[in-house]
C-alpha cells in the first residue's frame, strides 16, 4: 500500500499542472471577488440566506471541477503515452513495479488523487473568498458564507460527488488509458476519432442516434444520474422575484442521490467495461515496449 | 557453475523481420560478458527478451524465471541501464533517490548519496538540467545502490563524449565489480569494452558467430603477419580473415595447428575488436 502511494506522488511530481493550474484558479477567483462588482438580491429569510450562500458555494466548486475534467482528460490521454514516447518508461519498467500497480497508480491519481487537490483548492479559495464577501457584502450576506454547518454539508456532497464521480467516469478514463497505452502518435486524436467515427457510420447506415446518445449521457450525465434533479419540488427556496428568481434547495442533503444512482443499471455496466478497459490498458503497457 | 541467463533457441521477429534466430547462450555467475555486434544484429532484442520486455519465442530463463511474465519480481534481483536518455527530465535526482528508495527493497539510500557526491551531482537538480554525461552517472549511482545479483547494461554509453564513457566504465569498475557481481552487457563499440569483459558473445543478423571466454580465445584464435612470399602456404591453412594494411598481410586463423603456424611467423592472440572486425566482415577486406 505504502508502495502505490509512492507511484500516486510520483504523479504529482511529474504533472505540476495538477496543483498549478488549481492555485492559478483560486488565485483568479479571489482577484474577481475582491475586485469585481458583488451585486446580491436583498435577501429576507434566514432560509433564503441559508439557500443563497449554498448556491454561491457550489457555484465556485463548480467553476474547479469544470476545469477539472478538462485537465484529468487531458492527463489520461497523456500519461502512458509520453513515458513511452521520452523512453523513461525503461526506467520505469527497470524497477519491480509491476505494470497492473503503474496502471492502477494513474487511474487513481485521475479519480482520486487530482479531485482531491481541485477539493482542497475549492475550499482554500472558497474560505477566502467567504471572507471578503463578508466584508464588501456586510449589509446583505454578511458572515452567511461562513456557516459552520454548511461547510459540512458541502464537504459531504463533494465527497459524495468524487466517489461517484469515479464509478460513473470509469469507462471514460479506462478508454482514455488504452489509447494513451496504445497510439504510436496524435494520442488526442485516437482518443476521439474511433468513438466519433462510430457514431458517424451508424447516423449514415442506420439513420439512428443510440451511440451518440450512449456518449452524450455518459459524458454529461452525471449530473442527472447523482443528485435529485427535482428542482421546483418541495424543500426549495425561491431566491429573487419574477422572470429572475432562481430555486435553490433549503438544504443540500436534499442533493444527492446515492440510492438512485447505486441502482442505475447503467453505473455498474459503465463500471463493468471501465474494468474491461483499465485491464486492456494493462495488458498493452505490459506488451507494448518500441525501440 | 550457477547460472544466471540460460537462452535456447530464443528467438525474435517483428513482422516478417529476424531479429534473433534460434541463439543459445548462457551467463554464469560472476562473469562479466560482452554481447557485441553491429547495429541492428539482435542486441538490444536479445537484452529486451531477457529483462522481460517482450515476448519471444523459445527457451528463456533469468535467475531461474521466465522473465516476460515476472518482470517485476526479476526487477528485485537484476538491474537495467538502458541507453541514457531514459531518466524522465522532469526527474530530480532527490526525488529519483527518493522514489527509488521507496520502491526498491535492496536499494541502499545511503550508497547512492555517496556515489552521487562523488560525481558531484546536487540533488536538487532536475535530469533535463544536466549534461547527457551527468545523467548517466545518476543512472549509474541509482543502479549501483541496488544489491542486484545482475546487471545489465544495453549500449549505456551511447552518445557520450569520450570523457563522459570513461567516466562511466572507471566508475563501473571502481565502485561496483567484485567476484559476486554479474553484468551482461551489450555494445557494437568493442574498444571500451574489451578489458573489462571476461566472456564475449559476438553476435550478426540475429545469430551468435561466437561465444567464448576471454582466456578461451587464446588457444582458439590466431593473428599472424604474412611475409609476401608465404601468401599462398598461409592461404592453404584456410584463414577466415585476411586484411592487407600498409603493405602488409595479416591473416587471422580459428583452430590452425600451432606447428603449420610457427611455421609461417611469429602468432599472436588477436584482440576482441580485431577479432570482432575479422569474425563480422568474413573473407577479405
Amino acid at each position: 500500500m505504502n508502495r502505490f502511494i509512492w507511484l500516486v506522488r510520483r504523479e504529482l511530481w511529474e504533472n505540476r499542472a495538477i496543483w498549478t493550474i488549481p492555485a492559478f484558479t483560486a488565485a483568479a477567483l479571489i482577484l474577481a471577488t475582491l475586485f469585481g462588482r458583488v451585486q446580491i438580491e436583498e435577501l429576507t429569510s434566514v432560509e433564503q440566506m441559508r439557500a443563497a450562500s449554498a448556491l454561491v458555494l457550489i457555484g465556485f466548486g463548480a467553476v474547479f471541477f469544470g476545469i477539472m475534467s478538462v485537465y484529468s482528460t487531458w492527463y489520461l490521454i497523456d500519461c502512458l503515452y509520453t513515458e513511452r514516447k521520452d523512453r523513461s518508461i525503461l526506467f520505469w519498467k527497470s524497477l519491480p513495479i509491476a505494470d497492473s500497480a503503474s496502471v492502477l497508480a494513474k487511474l487513481c491519481t485521475a479519480l482520486v488523487a487530482i479531485p482531491l487537490v481541485y477539493l482542497a483548492a475549492t475550499d482554500a479559495a472558497t474560505l477566502v473568498i467567504a471572507f471578503i464577501v463578508s466584508v464588501r457584502a456586510r449589509a446583505t450576506l454578511g458572515g452567511a458564507l461562513f456557516q459552520p454547518g454548511l461547510w459540512l454539508q458541502l464537504q459531504a456532497l463533494w465527497m459524495y460527488g468524487i466517489a461517484a464521480a469515479a464509478l460513473w467516469y470509469l469507462p471514460l478514463a479506462g478508454w482514455l488509458l488504452v489509447v494513451s497505452a496504445w497510439a504510436r502518435r496524435a494520442a488526442t486524436l485516437w482518443a476521439v476519432m474511433p468513438p466519433l467515427a462510430v457514431v458517424l457510420l451508424e447516423k449514415a447506415f442506420l439513420g439512428s442516434h443510440a451511440v451518440a446518445d450512449l456518449l452524450g449521457d455518459r459524458i454529461a450525465g452525471f449530473y442527472g444520474v447523482a443528485f435529485h434533479a427535482n428542482r421546483g419540488a418541495s424543500g426549495m427556496v425561491r431566491l429573487g422575484d419574477g422572470a429572475d428568481s432562481i430555486v435553490a434547495p433549503a438544504s443540500l442533503w436534499q442533493l444527492p442521490d446515492p440510492g438512485g444512482f447505486l441502482s442505475r443499471p447503467a453505473t455498474w455496466t459503465g463500471v463493468l467495461v471501465g474494468a474491461a478497459l483499465v485491464y486492456a490498458a494493462v495488458q498493452l503497457r505490459w506488451r507494448r515496449v518500441e525501440s | 557453475m550457477n547460472t544466471l541467463i540460460e537462452a535456447r533457441q530464443l528467438s525474435k521477429r517483428y513482422g516478417s523481420q529476424v531479429a534473433l534466430d534460434k541463439v543459445d547462450f548462457s551467463v554464469h555467475a560472476g562473469r562479466i560478458v560482452g554481447l557485441i555486434g553491429p547495429n541492428g544484429a539482435g542486441k538490444t532484442s536479445a537484452l529486451r527478451a531477457v529483462l522481460g520486455l517482450t515476448t519471444y519465442d523459445g527457451e528463456l530463463a533469468v535467475l531461474g524465471r521466465e522473465p516476460f511474465a515476472n518482470r517485476a519480481e526479476l526487477m528485485l534481483d537484476a538491474s537495467f541501464i538502458a541507453d541514457v536518455a531514459v531518466l524522465p527530465g522532469w526527474l530530480k535526482v532527490d526525488q529519483a533517490v527518493d522514489f527509488t528508495a521507496a520502491i526498491h527493497p535492496r536499494f541502499r539510500r545511503e550508497r547512492a548519496r555517496e556515489l552521487l557526491a562523488k560525481a558531484r551531482i546536487a540533488g536538487n537538480r532536475r535530469i533535463r538540467e544536466l549534461s547527457k554525461g551527468m545523467k548517466t552517472q545518476v543512472h549509474l549511482a541509482l543502479t549501483m545502490a541496488i544489491d542486484a545479483r545482475l546487471l545489465l547494461l544495453d549500449e549505456p554509453t551511447l552518445g557520450l563524449d569520450m570523457l563522459a564513457r570513461r567516466a562511466f566504465y572507471d566508475a563501473l569498475v571502481e565502485d561496483y565489480m567484485d567476484e559476486t557481481r554479474t553484468i551482461l552487457i551489450t555494445t557494437h563499440q568493442v574498444e571500451e569494452v574489451e578489458n573489462l569483459l571476461t566472456d564475449v558473445l559476438f553476435i550478426d543478423r540475429g545469430r551468435i558467430v561466437l561465444d567464448s571466454t576471454i582466456e578461451g580465445l587464446g588457444a582458439r584464435f590466431s593473428a599472424l603477419e604474412i611475409p609476401e612470399q608465404r601468401l599462398e602456404a598461409a592461404r592453404a591453412l584456410r584463414p577466415f580473415h585476411e586484411r592487407r594494411t600498409l603493405g602488409k598481410t595479416v591473416m587471422y586463423f580459428e583452430n590452425a595447428p600451432a606447428a603449420a603456424l610457427a611455421a609461417l611467423g611469429e602468432a599472436r592472440t588477436p584482440s576482441v575488436s580485431d577479432l570482432f572486425v575479422a569474425k563480422l566482415s568474413g573473407g577479405v577486406s
